[in-house]
């Protein structure tokens, strides 16, 4: 049993929090995630959760850390400005492994850049925003479904693996008010955080042994450990030693890539007979299976692969298109940042061209449907 | 021949009081900057530590006092990397979410230092004033600290029981820490604590229930009829404060919820409120509406001058185009002009009312959506006084469209 119910996609991000189990938001309000803030200061106290106001982005991605450690499932929001400043804690997130949800609104920047218009600039930023090597998960909704689907995804990941997950959106579906079924309870699946079964004397706070994560301990609860974003040993305790930060490394690249079936996650349509494919997500790819439907009325044989997972990159799907696609079009509200991946994983077996503006306005389905009926260029 | 022994690290120093520091509740976590090799074989520091970003894991310390009420925090800090939080100190101040901060090499009151570093870090590296950073007086004043004292690291039990004393003092604690014999330790001033910010939210929310969700909207979904458009799009557009917006949600839910459509509404609008362009596109029909903006609108309606002189020229042939009287010059071949905002005055007293108003139009102009879903939108939408009189205007407009185009349109 679902309840239907018209929510924007900021809604649908909040309510997904909520469903999701996430009692703790720390944010500072900016356009155009602000709804989200406005919704869960309103909503968390009513479930016995905490909303505080922080000074600021580093500020707030820095509490969401703590309370995680305090045993709540915790989230912020922001734009670019804020997700900018909120990088030196992912890090920090990431090599501690706090699970958390990060939401990044995206609009055109940098800077300021244009606040209440529509960008999706932000995309390799997720992927690299903080420095050093290391894995990341993105998801990004192009519906005020799927950003309730994935915010309860995003924070499921977030459990699972142990780690920071971005839930990318833009000023497009935040502000699209539309039908969300709201899944009972009862049938949605929520990961909730696992607990040590060892007793406090024999608990180690992290295991590189193999590819899965271990329970994070909550703090305060007889566990005494150690985060720390230096480089660590399992103990917790900070080590220079090469042969453990080796081990550390691989063990951070497997905890995410030996479980890439769980993690990633798009939709193909009418991809089956399709010659040529655009490769969208967000609102593009709203405007893209519009496209779809008008080339395929013009005799095109068009399909769409909808990318609901952006980090880890569907490279073995991608893949697996270009043996028998002749033509990748991607479309983007920044200048060609998935493009790049797709033609890295495409290499010579097909064309892939970008459809690109990064000036507020999105794509509209003509402007894809008119690079369709263009001839291919030549390989 | 003798063998100099190394002097201690910091944390070495610290790690000896912390392992005497008894405390009757739950572990304090230690909260640090300070980067720390527990190397050649030597143990933990015995409680839970965070050690994170210089400065930033004084924010840290909110979320986990939001999470863990009767955690003692310890924040054991040098002026350099509390410099570098001043910003999240302050705040976290102004939150009073309890916290004891150790100051190393600590001038309260007076100069003073701490025991070198075997690596020489500590020695060389701590160049930074207390005249430029703020004195941890200063910082005990700034947090109102509930206990300001100084502990000495050559006398490790009477700094355990200073910290035992100031974990079990509400609020703030400031405690000094000096490896200079010569300064005075204990406690050195009291005051009374100030309201926590996490108990006054928590007091604040307790009671507070989860509202059920209560719709005036039927329980069991609206089916679309057999005469539903495939796509149908609609954008009105106007200024800022004509309340386009709110048009548009009550619009889209009233084709999503009321008539069992699929719908969209897509506002488009500057950084101001009131006076710049506004507009908003639905878009509804038997199919899932991907794309969601009304770029080939099918009924256009412009509620200023502005609008129109940018809508109109661009809207397809067959679109059928409303112009509020006054935004358009009379002539023929132009949109039908029906006076919104003028009966939106009329019947509400205000303009802000013209976007619901005109949804009157666009159920005269077409089938898609009933005068009776718009009605159950606007009073799910609406609070309970506004209701009858933008209903009343809403039907008005309804009426006087239906009279000049003699019928529906699309």
């Amino acid at each position: 049993m679902s309840t239907p119910s018209f929510m924007h996609g900021n809604q649908a991000i909040a309510d997904g929090a909520i469903a999701a189990g996430c009692r703790f938001y720390a944010g500072y309000p900016i356009t155009p995630s602000t709804e989200i803030a406005e919704t869960l200061s309103g909503r968390l106290p009513e479930v016995g959760g905490v909303y505080i106001q922080m000074e600021d982005e580093i500020a707030s991605m820095a509490a969401v850390i703590g309370a995680s450690l305090g045993g709540l499932k915790s989230a912020t929001a922001t734009s670019g400005p804020g997700f900018s400043l909120m990088q030196e804690n992912l890090g920090f997130a990431v090599v501690g492994e706090v699970p958390c949800v990060i939401v990044n609104v995206q609009r055109v920047g940098p800077s300021t850049g244009l606040p209440t218009k529509v960008a999706q600039g932000d995309v390799l930023q997720a992927r690299w925003g903080t420095h050093g090597d290391h894995r990341i998960i993105t998801l990004y909704p192009s519906s005020a479904q799927e950003a309730f689907d994935l915010t309860v995804k995003a924070f499921n990941l977030a459990e699972r693996f142990r780690t920071p997950v971005i839930l990318l959106s833009d000023a497009i579906v935040a502000g699209l008010l539309e039908k969300v079924e709201i899944p009972d309870p009862a049938d949605l699946e929520v990961v909730a955080r696992a607990r040590p079964t060892v007793a406090p004397e024999q608990y180690r706070p992290f295991d590189y042994s193999g590819s899965d994560v271990t329970p994070l301990a909550k703090f305060g609860s007889g566990y005494r450990f150690h985060i720390t974003g230096l480089l660590h040993d399992e103990s917790g305790a900070p080590t220079e030693d090469s042969e453990v930060v080796a081990r550390w490394l691989d063990y951070m690249q497997r905890k995410l890539d030996d479980h890439l079936d769980e993690i990633l996650d798009w939709d193909e349509i009418r991809l089956d007979d399709a010659d040529t494919a655009i490769v969208a997500y967000g609102c593009t790819a709203r405007s893209a299976e519009h496209a779809v439907d008008l080339a395929r009325e013009r005799g095109h044989r068009v399909g769409l692969l909808k990318l609901k997972t952006i980090w880890p990159f569907a490279d073995d799907m991608i893949e697996r298109l270009a043996g028998r696609i002749d033509r990748f079009v991607v479309p983007e509200l920044n200048l060609g940042q998935i493009r790049s991946e797709v033609q890295r994983v495409v290499g010579g077996l097909a064309t892939v061209e970008g459809i690109n503006r990064a000036d507020g306005l999105q794509i509209s389905p003509e402007q894809i449907l008119a690079a369709i009926a263009e001839k291919a260029p030549a390989r | 021949m003798t063998v100099a022994t190394p002097p201690k690290t910091t944390w070495e120093s610290l790690q000896e009081v912390f392992e005497i520091v008894s405390l009757r509740g739950p572990d304090p976590i230690i909260l640090s900057s300070i980067p720390y090799l527990p190397s050649d074989g030597h143990r933990h520091t015995k409680f839970p530590v965070v050690l994170g970003p210089p400065g930033r894991v004084i924010s840290v310390a909110v979320g986990l006092r939001a999470a863990l009420p009767d955690t003692p925090l310890l924040l054991v800090t040098a002026a350099d990397s509390a410099t570098l939080g001043t910003n999240h100190l302050i705040h976290t101040a102004r939150r009073n979410i309890g916290m004891t901060l150790l100051v190393l090499r600590s001038d309260l009151l007076e100069a003073g230092d701490i025991p070198v570093d075997r690596t020489g870090w500590a020695s060389t590296g701590y160049q930074v004033t207390m005249e430029q950073a703020g004195t941890p007086l200063e910082w005990a004043i700034a947090l109102q600290a509930s206990l300001v004292g100084r502990g000495s690291l050559l006398n490790p039990s009477e700094l355990a029981n200073l910290i035992v004393e100031a974990v079990e003092t509400p609020g703030f604690s400031v405690i000094g820490v000096t490896g200079d014999p010569t300064l005075r330790t204990g406690v050195m001033s009291r005051r009374s604590d100030w309201p926590e910010y996490f108990t006054t939210y928590r007091a604040w929310s307790e009671g507070m229930v989860e509202l059920p969700t209560s719709s005036i909207w039927p329980v069991t979904p609206a089916q679309p009829r057999s005469s539903a458009p495939t796509r149908l799009e609609v954008r009105i557009a106007g200024i800022g404060g004509q309340g386009v917006k709110l048009a548009g949600t009550v619009l889209s839910e009233a084709a999503g919820l009321g008539e069992g459509l699929w719908a969209t509404q897509f506002g488009d609008y500057g950084s101001a409120t009131r006076g710049g362009p506004s507009r908003v596109d639905v878009v509804m029909g038997s199919k899932r509406i991907s794309y969601p903006a009304a770029d080939d609108a099918d009924i256009l309606i412009v509620l200023s001058r502005d609008a129109a002189a940018a809508q109109l020229p661009r809207a397809r042939p067959a679109a059928a185009c409303v112009a509020d009287e006054g935004t358009v010059d009379p002539g023929p071949g132009g949109p039908l002009v029906v006076p919104i905002a003028q009966l939106a005055r009329e019947h509400t007293g205000t303009t802000i009312a013209a976007g619901v108003t005109s949804l009157g139009c666009v159920a005269a102009l077409s089938d898609a959506v009933s005068l009776d879903s718009l009605r159950i939108a606007l009073r799910a939408r609406l609070p309970e006084r506004k209701v009858e009189t933008n209903l009343r205007a809403m039907e008005a407009a309804y009426e006087l469209t239906t009279v000049l185009t003699g019928g529906k349109q699309t």
